[in-house]
């Protein structure tokens, strides 16, 4: 019990995790029990089985035992292969999505499900990629945009077009390490090739490697999954919503979504207006149709639609555990397969609805993009049926919910800007009021702090606790994926959570009209953080390098935070990790990750499980790049300063 | 120079001239020479406010060097950086207090320095119906008189009342800018630290008008950014000191809008480089809707005017 009380900041999830006791059900917790003490080669990162000679595990120590795999591959070979494979693992999840996106651009029409909602941010990308829009049908458009969106998984010749977005300083970076990315798939398939038995066998090429791939993904996959999904779902806009599973309704149909996908989602929650299922929901006897949202796929639809946000990753068992959901519907990443013994425990139907994430004693019905919303449908009716099948002496909803305002896209985040510019000296739609609050200090900085979360720590402990810590002191925090869902069910997305922030903070926040934690969306949507940051530098004319900015994942846990650590590190902006990565078997590797890949990149990583003292170590980093920054800058601002001669005058005159 | 330090640099330079002077007012006429600024019930109005402690004497000058020296605390943050603005504030006033207490008429024509609850109480009603839509501040020196005159009669015109420190207000003599507490246009002094005096105006707003507690600082400040429409224009090269009390102004909640470069922050601190714009933009910053439409006349004509006597020779 003592044990189980350490598992997070919720009462609540205590109170789920005796219920399953009660109930015999075996949670991630009663696994993570009988995995034992995990073992030390793995977690070292020195254990390689990609060849059949193996597996083989090297010892972590220099000198001390096995120090060479079969083929003779090092423990640095070895750690560096399995952390490029991770990078490789993540980016093909990010971009595999955004390829669906894509294709369901391309199957968009007028009167089809799935239409162009944002034709702006349609035709601005058309422009960017000189695709001709004068008098021409906006879906001959948006075709033609898909295409060579979907081009860019697998073109043959050149290098991706979104990293042209990147600061000038940057490329020239990317270009002089040879990183620039080419093809999405085709950075992956090479990693595969040269993390093959016998190929790459030193550790900074492997990083290298890694930094490329991890580059197809921020400035690739992932940014086109952002982009066409605002695209075809709508660019967000600010909105209010709740959090925790005290948003489960005891007398409506619960649907717990759960995922990625946004083509899913968006069609579930259209198909959960459509009057036919309106109508059976009161012929089953209950009040409406209660969506909540998990993991990425509910902060799409928590961007667009305030749909509520049941809970994060670590949630997903205990919210089936309140015995109040009818469907849990999931399409691919970060799903248990666990929920399928535990919902065969209630009523609950666990569904999946992706070939590409089947999973055993699930429901497949498959969720077909041709004919969406039927097929959402029919997804629908069978949450809706199974309502007569809750077992009410099963039924614990814990109340506990908190308000949250999500919803920033950038575009709704330089909106908010616009707010505090002075029409007689700036133009509208810029991110001037933001570089002048860095510049001038009112905001020491910012964090985008983001991820999973991890059983190896005190669930969404780290998040808050880093939150917390960075906005009292003046450090503007963006947040997307889980660790968005829980600021939000900390309260920290709300206006209210102005009072915790600095007073400089506190100062924007209320010219702005927004809360000090932001909501920016789900891990694809890390890309609009990489965008923001640019796009300050553009307008302070410095690289990413050189602001006072970081990205933090406190509780990661998947191989696509590993993909995303990497790219913003290789997009110049420091990362700081609290779950220490399967790297510590190679010094050399880890002298790479937290020290040498500055001179390469201008940031690195920061390695610390302890929160309290990593978010020292990041308002220590954040003083640390502005003092270079104002150096720099200092020579265009001297407000027409009088020198220190005349200063000695002034002060005779005064005294 | 970040602009944090600046404005530390600035308090600093405020504090010295403040414990300078008061030691040779001291060494001059005793610690027991009487401190006081005519025609106030307020004592030295922001010291009180901001202590509840009224000064009587030069040796409680010094207790208020205290107080300042607390309010500098150089941490590159915010609130510490509008503390220290407050800081230069409460030296500005140590130091023309000392004016007062050396010499019975430290300012002479056409500067007025210390202004009395009287006349505060007189521009209360206006100020709240609105009938004084702002109160601007200009301080420094413009690129021209003809500049100077511009700006100024451009407030003039929209019934602002002004407020002029430093070389400015030669330059709107020499525009024949019309002045007077009826036409709204009042020279304070030379000096930066006279400025203090129209601090010492929304101050005691927020003590008068506002029945804050002495002492109540935060309630004070809370009062002047709600209550008192005023903000500052900055003309010419600043000072650290200047900046300073720029710091002070924004702790206020009155922006200040320069036509120097510097590390603008949307909304408090904003360059300017067109005088043209320069009112436009000030009353955009401080939010200030002009009621009256502009009557286009070729003198200008506002509530301003109507104090001024026609004399023969116009
Ligand atoms: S690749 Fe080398 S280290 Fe890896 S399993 Fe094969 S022989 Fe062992
Ligand atoms: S933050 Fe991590 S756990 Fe949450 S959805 Fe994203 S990858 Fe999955």
């Amino acid at each position: 019990m003592s044990e189980e009380k350490m598992v997070s900041l919720n009462t609540i999830d205590d109170q789920l995790i005796k219920k399953a006791a009660d109930e015999g059900i075996e949670t991630m917790w009663d696994r993570k029990k009988a995995m034992k003490a995990p073992c030390g080669f793995g977690e070292k990162g020195v254990c390689c089985r990609i060849c059949g000679m193996g597996p083989c595990r090297v010892s972590p120590v220099a000198g001390k035992g096995a120090q060479k795999g079969i083929c003779g591959a090092t423990a640095d070979t070895i750690v560096a292969r399995n952390f490029a494979r991770m990078v490789a693992a993540g980016t093909a999840s990010h971009s595999d999505h955004a390829r669906d996106i894509a294709h369901v651009l391309h199957m968009a029409s007028r009167d089809g499900n799935y239409q162009v909602q944002d034709e702006k941010k349609l035709i601005a990308l058309a422009q960017e990629w000189e695709v001709p829009t004068e008098g021409r049908d906006i879906y001959d458009v948006a075709h033609e945009v898909a295409e060579i969106a979907l081009n860019e998984f697998g073109k043959p010749f050149g290098t991706l077009r979104f990293p042209d977005r990147a600061p000038a300083p940057r490329r020239k970076i990317w270009e002089e390490l040879n990183i620039m990315p080419r093809a999405i798939d085709r950075e992956i398939a090479t990693i595969m090739h040269s993390t093959h038995m016998g190929c790459t066998s030193d550790a900074e090429s492997l990083l290298r490697l890694s930094m490329r791939t991890s580059l197809a993904n921020g400035w690739g996959g992932s940014m086109l999954g952002t982009e066409l999904s605002d695209i075809v779902f709508g660019t967000s806009t600010p909105r209010m919503t709740e959090a925790n599973l005290g948003v489960l309704e005891e007398k409506q149909v619960n649907i717990l979504l759960h995922g990625h996908d946004p083509c899913l989602s968006e069609m579930i929650v259209a198909a959960a207006q459509d009057p036919e299922m309106i109508k059976l929901t009161e012929e089953v006897g209950a009040e409406g149709i209660n969506l909540a949202g998990m993991c990425c796929t509910g902060n799409e639809v928590t961007m667009r639609h305030g749909v509520k946000i049941a809970g994060t990753f670590y949630q997903q068992e205990l919210a089936v555990l309140t015995g109040a959901i009818e469907a849990v519907i999931v399409d691919v990443q970060c799903i248990f397969p666990s929920l399928a013994p535990i919902t065969d425990c209630y009523h609950t139907k666990f569904i999946t609805t992706s070939p590409k994430a089947k999973i055993t004693g699930a429901t497949h019905i498959e969720f077909n993009e041709e004919k969406a919303l039927e097929s959402a449908k029919v997804i629908v009716r069978e949450a809706i049926e199974n309502y007569k099948n809750r077992k009410q002496d099963k039924v614990f909803i814990p109340q506990s919910k908190a308000q949250a305002i999500t919803g920033y896209s950038n575009e709704a985040v330089i909106k908010q800007l616009d707010r505090v510019v002075n029409s007689n000296i700036d133009p509208q739609g810029t991110v001037k009021p933001l570089a002048d609050v860095i510049k001038a200090g009112v905001l020491r900085g910012a964090a985008g702090i983001v991820g999973c979360n991890n059983i190896k720590t005190k669930h969404e402990y780290s998040h808050i606790e880093i939150m917390k810590k960075l906005i009292a002191n003046d450090v503007i925090v963006v947040t997307t994926g889980c660790a968005a869902q829980a600021a939000a069910k900390a309260g920290l997305l709300s206006k209210d959570a102005i009072k915790l922030a600095g007073k400089g903070l506190q100062a924007v926040c209320e010219l702005v009209d927004i809360p000090p934690v932001i909501h920016l969306g789900s891990c694809v949507d890390n890309t609009r953080i990489i965008r923001l940051v640019s796009a300050v530098s553009e307008h302070l004319g410095v690289d990413n390098s050189d602001l006072p900015v970081v990205g933090v994942a406190p509780e990661w846990m998947s191989e696509k935070a590993v993909a995303i650590g990497t790219y913003v590190v290789s997009s110049g902006i420091d990362v700081f990790l609290g779950i220490t990565p399967p790297v510590t078997g190679s010094p050399e590797f880890v002298d790479l990750l937290t020290n040498k890949i500055e001179d390469m990149t201008g940031a690195k990583f920061f390695i610390d499980e302890n929160p309290l003292t990593l978010a020292d170590k990041i308002l220590e980093r954040i003083e640390e790049k502005r003092t270079k920054l104002e150096a720099r800058l200092a020579k265009e601002i001297d407000y027409g300063v009088i020198k220190p001669e005349e200063e000695v005058e002034e002060t005779k005159e005064l005294a | 120079m970040n602009l944090f330090q600046t404005v530390y640099n600035g308090s600093n330079v405020a504090l010295n001239a403040a414990e300078g002077l008061l030691k040779q007012a001291i060494k001059e006429k005793g610690k027991d020479h009487n401190v006081a600024f005519p025609d106030t019930a307020y004592s030295l109005p922001i010291i009180y406010a901001a202590t509840g402690l009224k000064m009587a004497t030069l040796a409680d000058l010094e207790g208020a060097i205290g107080v300042v020296k607390s309010l500098i605390v150089e941490e590159p943050r915010l609130e510490p950086a509008l503390n220290a603005g407050l800081a230069t504030a409460v030296s500005a006033e140590i130091i023309e207090a000392i004016k007062y207490a050396l010499n019975d008429a430290p300012y002479e024509a056409p500067c007025v320095g210390h202004i009395s609850d009287a006349t505060i109480r007189a521009l209360g009603v206006p100020l709240v119906t609105g009938d004084i839509p702002g109160v601007a501040v200009v301080l420094g020196k413009c690129p021209d008189s003809e500049t100077a005159g511009k700006v100024i009669k451009d407030y003039q015109s929209k019934g602002l009342l002004t407020f002029l420190v430093g070389e400015v207000i030669d330059q709107a003599i020499e525009a024949n800018v019309k002045m007077g507490l009826e036409l709204r246009v009042i020279p304070l002094g030379y000096d930066v630290t006279s400025v203090i005096h129209v601090v010492s105006v929304a101050i005691r707003a927020s003590l008068i008008f506002g029945g804050v507690e002495p002492g109540n600082l935060e309630e004070h400040l809370a009062y002047t950014k709600k209550r008192v429409p005023a903000f500052v224009n900055a003309f010419g090269p600043l000072s650290e000191l200047v900046v300073s009390a720029g710091a002070g102004a924004i702790a206020l909640g009155f922006p200040v809008i320069t036509d120097q470069i510097v590390t603008e922050v949307p909304t408090l601190l904003l360059t300017q480089k067109d005088f043209d714009k320069i009112p436009a933009t000030s009353l955009e910053a401080r939010n200030i809707k002009i009621k009256v439409t502009e009557i286009d006349i070729p003198v200008g004509f506002a509530a301003a005017f109507e104090g001024e006597r026609v004399r023969k020779d116009n």
